[in-house]
């Protein structure tokens, strides 16, 4: 199968639904969330049936379009974070419905469950993309659609406020993008990224300045979307005021393929050892600040979204140092894993936390004093997962840590590597904060009622665990999957 | 006749006005101008870069050309999702100034 029609089933999915949206009437939107669940499984399948040999390679869209094993690999990991985000919007179906002047019951429902399909179809094309223009267009679908996302509860101070921040920071990064892509279009007349690593070894010298300025800029853009420091200030009040899938979605999704973007740059650009020697210090200074400022910031936090921001904020700061040291030969394969474990436990997180939130009316750590009552199955899930975003062993979350130091370690990326310790180590402290105030502390109003969980949302949790547990023992399977 | 200096002159001069402009307004709408006048900025350094490097065949080159229109059309998009929702945060808090919008803290 052509992987060319991955993306077109993805649209093609997403105008269906609104279709189906625009025709069936008032009352609850569960089919939609059903059919987009169903059908990005299904699209999930197909992609391990794509065959790359398929595109045609003198056709000029093969300028822009790869389909290497990396962008199978997003691709398919961007259609599994956006089927468990759906699950996750139908949870959130009441906050929505409180956030939205409803002139019906329902009303504004349909688009909340699928706007993130096109996000997918953005981010699944970003995967792919091996030209500037590409790169540029598809990551502008991705956050045209998410500053309607997190702005989505107009009644809602918090998401709207959320919503023009990501809007005015979002179009600042597209402005240092487009402009940073200019010059390096003027130094090289190309927009091709493997084109413009054939040029660059015999670029005259006095460009250079103009060419890493260019790449400076483009580098910050990035910077934005991966939430590295000093470019992460966005990041917790975004996370926090957004509605909290979709702050999954951010999480998750939209990070990952700015790396994959970030990886596919920098790989363009370290074909010559002289910008290699003069990227590397930049990034490693990039990487420590974002490990420390992320874990750091996270200890007083008291609202648990905007703890797993700066948590996120901590896990970009890994994955870069994993970037820090692509040169070493098992980096590319540490980085995706690291994703994968970072996908489950993230996701499983924001799944609780959305459960829980709309139980106890809202997202402090306070509210889930004494969790382990009311609702043992959630409690032990969010344990779980904080235990491995903390990296204890036996957990995905630690091995994915192990096999990036390893690469550093290789690397003799020293300073970073213990700078990476320390933080781990502090990163302990807040995540066991939280399974303190679920097992330890009383909770509010002991008489409160158990938690009922959607049947859909259940059978997820109780993957995403497996699969952290899974991962963490017996990694080999995944390993041999991974590109 | 203008060099392809000068045009990179007047777009860095863009630039820096735009980003000075998004850095240093409060009120929401002119940080948006700003943001419009940034991605001008490319565009018009875009151009310049276009018809200084003329192809084999004695024409400019064109790729640079056509990713003007892309960003031209995005700069539209963004607008038109960006107005909306500065019209959704006055509705709702009669104001459009940054100062105003600090709801969140931990």
């Amino acid at each position: 199968m052509n992987p060319l029609y991955l993306e077109v089933s993805v649209v093609v999915l997403g105008i269906i639904l609104f279709m189906v949206e625009a025709f069936s009437g008032a009352g609850s939107k569960r089919s939609i969330v059903y059919i987009g669940f169903i059908g990005l499984l299904g699209i999930l399948a197909a992609t391990f049936f794509a065959d790359p040999a398929l595109l045609d390679s003198s056709a000029a869209y093969a300028r822009f379009y790869s389909a290497d094993p990396l962008a199978i690999f997003l691709k398919q990991f961007t259609l599994l974070t956006t089927a468990v985000v759906l699950v996750m919007a139908l949870e959130y179906a009441p906050t929505v419905e409180a956030g939205l002047p409803a002139e019906r019951r329902g009303a504004g429902l349909g688009e909340f469950y699928t706007l993130p399909i096109f996000a997918c179809a953005g981010l699944m094309w970003m995967a792919s993309a091996v030209d500037f223009v590409m790169i540029f267009v598809s990551l502008e679908l991705v956050t045209i659609t998410l500053y309607i996302l997190v702005s989505y509860l107009r009644r809602n101070e918090n998401s709207l406020e959320a919503g023009t921040k990501y809007l005015v920071l979002g179009a600042l990064s597209t402005g240092f993008l487009v402009y940073g892509i200019t010059w390096i279009y003027g130094v090289t007349g190309q927009f091709h990224l493997a084109t413009i690593a054939a040029k660059l070894p015999a670029l005259d010298q006095a460009t250079a300045p103009a060419l890493l300025f260019g790449f400076g800029l483009v580098l910050v853009a990035l910077g934005f979307k991966i939430s590295a420091a000093p470019f992460q200030f966005w990041v917790p009040d975004v996370y926090q005021g957004a509605p909290t899938p979709v702050a999954a979605f951010l999480a998750v999704a939209s990070k990952a393929a700015g790396f994959i973007v970030l990886i596919r740059v920098i790989q363009t650009f370290f074909v010559v050892p002289a910008l290699q020697e003069k990227i590397l210090p930049l990034l490693a200074v990039i990487t420590g600040a974002t490990m420390i400022f992320g874990n750091l910031a996270a200890i007083p936090q008291g609202n648990l979204k905007r703890l797993l921001a700066y948590s996120s904020i901590g896990h970009a700061g890994y994955l870069l140092l994993g970037i820090v040291s692509i040169s070493a030969p098992f980096a590319g394969t540490a980085i995706v894993f690291y994703l994968v474990a970072y996908l489950v436990m993230t996701l499983l997180a924001f799944l609780v936390t959305t459960i829980v939130a709309q139980a106890t009316g809202g997202d402090d750590i306070a509210n889930f004093n004494g969790l382990n009552r009311r609702a043992p199955h959630l409690a032990f899930a969010l344990m779980l997962s904080m235990l491995s975003l903390a990296g204890l062993p036996l957990t995905a979350g630690f091995l994915g840590k192990l096999f990036i130091f390893e690469c550093a370690i290789e690397e003799q990326h020293w300073i970073l590597v213990i700078l990476g310790i320390i933080t781990v180590a502090a990163g302990f402290y807040y995540y066991l904060k939280v399974i303190r105030a679920m097992y330890w502390q009383q909770p509010t109003d002991p008489d409160a009622p158990e938690i009922e969980v959607g049947g859909p949302a259940k059978l997820t949790i109780a993957l995403l665990c497996a699969l952290i547990i899974w991962i963490g023992v017996y990694p080999a399977p995944l390993l041999s999957l991974l590109p | 006749m203008p060099t392809l200096g000068d045009y990179l002159l007047v777009s860095g001069l863009l630039f820096s006005i735009g980003l000075a402009g998004v850095l240093l307004r409060r009120n929401l709408l002119i940080i948006f101008m700003s943001l419009e006048l940034m991605l001008n900025a490319a565009n018009l350094s875009l151009v310049a870069f276009a018809r200084h490097s003329v192809t084999a065949f004695g024409l400019p080159d064109y790729n640079a050309q056509v990713l003007v229109f892309f960003i031209i059309t995005v700069a539209a998009a963004e607008v038109a999702v960006g107005l909306a929702i500065i019209v959704a945060l006055y509705r709702l808090r009669q104001t459009t100034h940054v100062e105003d919008l600090n709801g969140m803290k931990f």
